[in-house]
């Protein structure tokens, strides 16, 4: 039978492309790249302004809430709409939930991988392996029968020539540190995680109707009834429910995710040293019954945690100097997102090409700048900024890990930091859920079934000209949309995700962006197996699919 | 229900959107018996996982590219489907082929798993299909209901008259 080969199209939304000059062992220079061309933008001008969450949801099957959150954010922003305190407490459950599970599928799925050899736990010994688990934590899967059965199943996969989702790791690679043993640990809750993932997502099904693209966003609250008395709606079932998920989040984060990432970093802490950054973004998240957010919204510069500063939008600017795109006032010129344009203007080389052209412009990601500076956006920066307020649950949980690991908060600078934080977070987030759910039911119990605010709903009721901002501190980081809407009607939106801050090519004063800057300095044992630069570029959760390639330089 | 139809692709990437669509003409137009479950699983990712499982029957409609003129229409069953075998995985970009490579590991397969696949002409940014493949979704359609009859299924058309 002749055989056909298959790829189904992609549908992300973009790619990354990361192109490293490695020189001595070290990488010298670095250029991040997006290769695709988002253009969401474009097809948003002239829609319903209430719609617009319908469609930026469908740009990613995983971030999918979070544009929808920061699109409703931005109506709401723009129209001076209040949400009533229950539809932000199900939007805050809705947000949480996502978080912790990404943070999860992150480490195990994405990022653990840089850090544990697969193919060397087939080596280790199951009864040592337990016993390193139950050293580490009191989760229930510890025995030495649970481990070989785990071990048994990997050499299936292995004997049958099919790594499947494991292969093309660099496997025996010098730069993996673990024992056999630990790396059996890591792959047995790689499976586990696969399994809970599925489970504790559920709770999004619950609120959202649906997953993925959840049905039940609204400009000015939720479209999902509160009625004790209902079945269709949120009654003491699905607070049963809701906390029945938030326990299986805390319960796993705390006993399995955490206790990994410690165990795991311990024999990493020389990655302390590589992947820092200098500047950081946090628009904070989950609004409280008070107005304020739970985790703070500021930014910090040059690594002066004595001082934070407020967030304030207009201060953000976007740079096309060195992307793919051409504004009407000139290729040097910084736009506020307000007045931002989306023109297309590739003068890369033609594909299929081995380089990046980087003397000239080499990326279809724009370059966002605050006050001028690169930001890094993500669990890194929201534990910065919320250690440095002197957030209690935050600073509590991150001493704990810097202890455990004998390392100090300037050692956060780094891609080890990053890595712990992204844990800090889905472990304070997974707990602060069920204050969450506390308060929903306590406020159905007095009586409050209040979900949207519609005042504003008709348009006739809206000025003929407003702007808005949506922020979200989604799991990559800071996502912040922007709308300008006249004649009841969307004049321009624009999109700053946090994949465009950490990825950002050079800006118009030359200036790299968070990866590429963080890059610098790395070492690279053979520059064909480039993992640890894989380590540094994971560590962000990137929202393109990581295209390595490496330039060596060989000094004559 | 024992059976599940799930339409993926981006809806805003033009002939990447022919799953979803597949799902609302499914919807809107036919009555099964005994009742399947059809979903539009949009932008994909493990959370479709839970679906794969739920099931004993599960059809998949997505563009594939066969390296064939757009339009072209093939059901690839199980086995047939390769697994995943390209770069790093990055969990948030899973595909048809990842999800089913972890259904696979995960030992969750269903009994019998078919991809109604077709060649896309077109993944631009746009909100429509492009009008090869609006031609050939009666083609498409069809080749679903072939299979839901060969389960045992019974479709009937809805009359829209009012």
């Amino acid at each position: 039978m002749a055989r056909l080969v298959i790829d189904p199209v992609t549908r992300i939304e973009g790619h990354m492309r990361c192109e490293a000059v490695v020189a001595d062992g070290k990488v010298k220079d670095a250029y991040s790249s997006c290769t695709m061309w988002r253009g969401i933008e474009v097809i948003m001008k002239g829609r319903d302004p209430r719609e617009a969450w319908i469609f930026v949801q469908r740009l990613c099957g995983v971030c999918t809430t979070v544009h929808a959150i920061a699109s409703i954010r931005a109506v709401e922003d723009a129209l001076k709409i209040k949400v009533p305190r229950n539809a932000d407490l199900i939007r805050n459950l809705i947000i949480g939930n996502q978080c912790v599970q990404d943070h999860v599928i992150h480490f195990y799925h994405l990022h653990a991988l840089d850090w544990v050899d697969v193919v060397s736990a087939l080596k280790a010994d199951p009864a040592k392996t337990s016993e390193l688990a139950k050293s580490i934590s009191s989760w229930h899967n510890n025995s030495a029968t649970y481990f070989k059965a785990v071990q048994d199943k990997l050499k299936a996969f292995v004997e049958r020539g099919q790594l499947g989702i494991f292969s093309n790791g660099y496997w025996g690679h010098p730069a993996y540190k673990l024992p056999p043993e630990a790396n059996l640990l890591a792959v047995a809750h790689y499976l586990e995680a696969l399994d809970w993932q599925r489970e504790v997502i559920k709770m999004m099904a619950i609120l959202g109707a649906k997953n993925p693209h959840p049905q039940t966003f609204l400009v000015g609250g939720m479209a999902i009834p509160i009625d004790p008395e209902s079945q269709n709606a949120i009654n003491a079932h699905t607070i049963a429910a809701l906390n029945k998920y938030a326990d299986m989040g805390i319960e796993f984060v705390e006993k399995v995710y955490i206790p990994d990432l410690i165990a795991i970093a311990s024999f990493y802490k020389d990655w302390t040293k590589y992947g820092g950054n200098s500047n950081f973004l946090a628009c904070g998240e989950y609004p409280e019954a008070t107005g304020k957010l739970w985790l703070p919204a500021g930014v910090i510069k040059n690594k002066n945690l004595k001082e934070i500063y407020p967030l304030d939008h207009k201060k953000v600017m976007e740079y096309i100097t060195r992307s793919y795109y051409t504004y009407s006032k000139g290729d040097k010129v910084g736009l506020h997102p307000w007045d931002g344009e989306t023109t297309p203007n590739y003068t890369g080389p033609k594909p299929p090409y081995e380089y990046l052209n980087v003397d000239g412009k080499y990326s279809w990601g724009k370059a966002p700048r605050y006050e001028e500076l690169p930001m890094e956006v993500g669990p890194l920066a929201r534990v910065l900024v919320a250690y440095a307020s002197g957030h209690k649950e935050v600073k509590e949980v991150t001493d704990m890990v810097m202890k455990k690991l004998g390392i100090g908060l300037n050692d956060m600078f780094s891609t080890l930091g990053r890595t712990a934080a992204r844990g800090v977070i889905a472990l304070v987030t997974a707990y602060k859920i069920k204050d969450f759910i506390s308060e929903l039911a306590a406020n159905i119990k007095k009586g409050d079934y209040t979900i949207a605010n519609t005042e504003k709903w008709d348009p006739k009721t809206w000025p003929q000209e407003a702007k808005g901002v949506g922020w979200h501190d989604a799991p990559r980081g800071a996502l912040s949309h922007y709308i300008v809407i006249k004649n009841k009607k969307i004049e321009n939106y624009q999109m700053v995700v946090p994949s465009t801050w950490n990825l950002s090519p050079r800006d118009h004063k030359g200036v790299r962006g968070p990866v590429e800057e963080a890059l610098i300095g790395t070492p690279v044992a053979d520059p064909k197996q480039p993992l640890e630069l894989l380590r540094t570029i994971h560590s962000f959760d990137p929202c393109m699919a990581c295209g390595m390639h490496v330039i060596e330089v060989k000094e004559e | 229900m024992e059976i599940g139809v799930i339409g993926v692709g981006n809806i805003l990437m033009q002939d990447e959107g022919v799953g979803p669509k597949v799902v609302e003409i499914l919807k809107s137009s036919y009555k099964f018996e005994p009742e399947i479950e059809i979903i539009d699983g949009g932008t994909l990712g493990l959370d479709l996982l839970p679906y794969i499982e739920k099931y004993k029957k599960v059809i998949i409609v997505d563009v594939v590219d066969f390296g064939k003129e757009p339009g072209f229409i093939k059901v690839l069953k199980g086995e047939e489907i390769p697994p995943y075998l390209k770069t790093k995985l990055s969990a948030h970009h899973v595909g048809v082929q990842d999800l089913l490579e972890v259904a696979r590991l995960l030992g969750v397969m269903p009994e019998e798993l078919v991809l109604v696949g077709i060649q896309p002409q077109s993944i631009e940014l746009g909100l429509d299909l492009t009008p090869i493949l609006i031609g050939k979704l009666n083609e498409l359609v069809n080749e679903i209901l072939l299979i839901l009859n060969k389960w045992g299924v019974k479709c009937v058309l809805l009359s829209h008259q009012r």
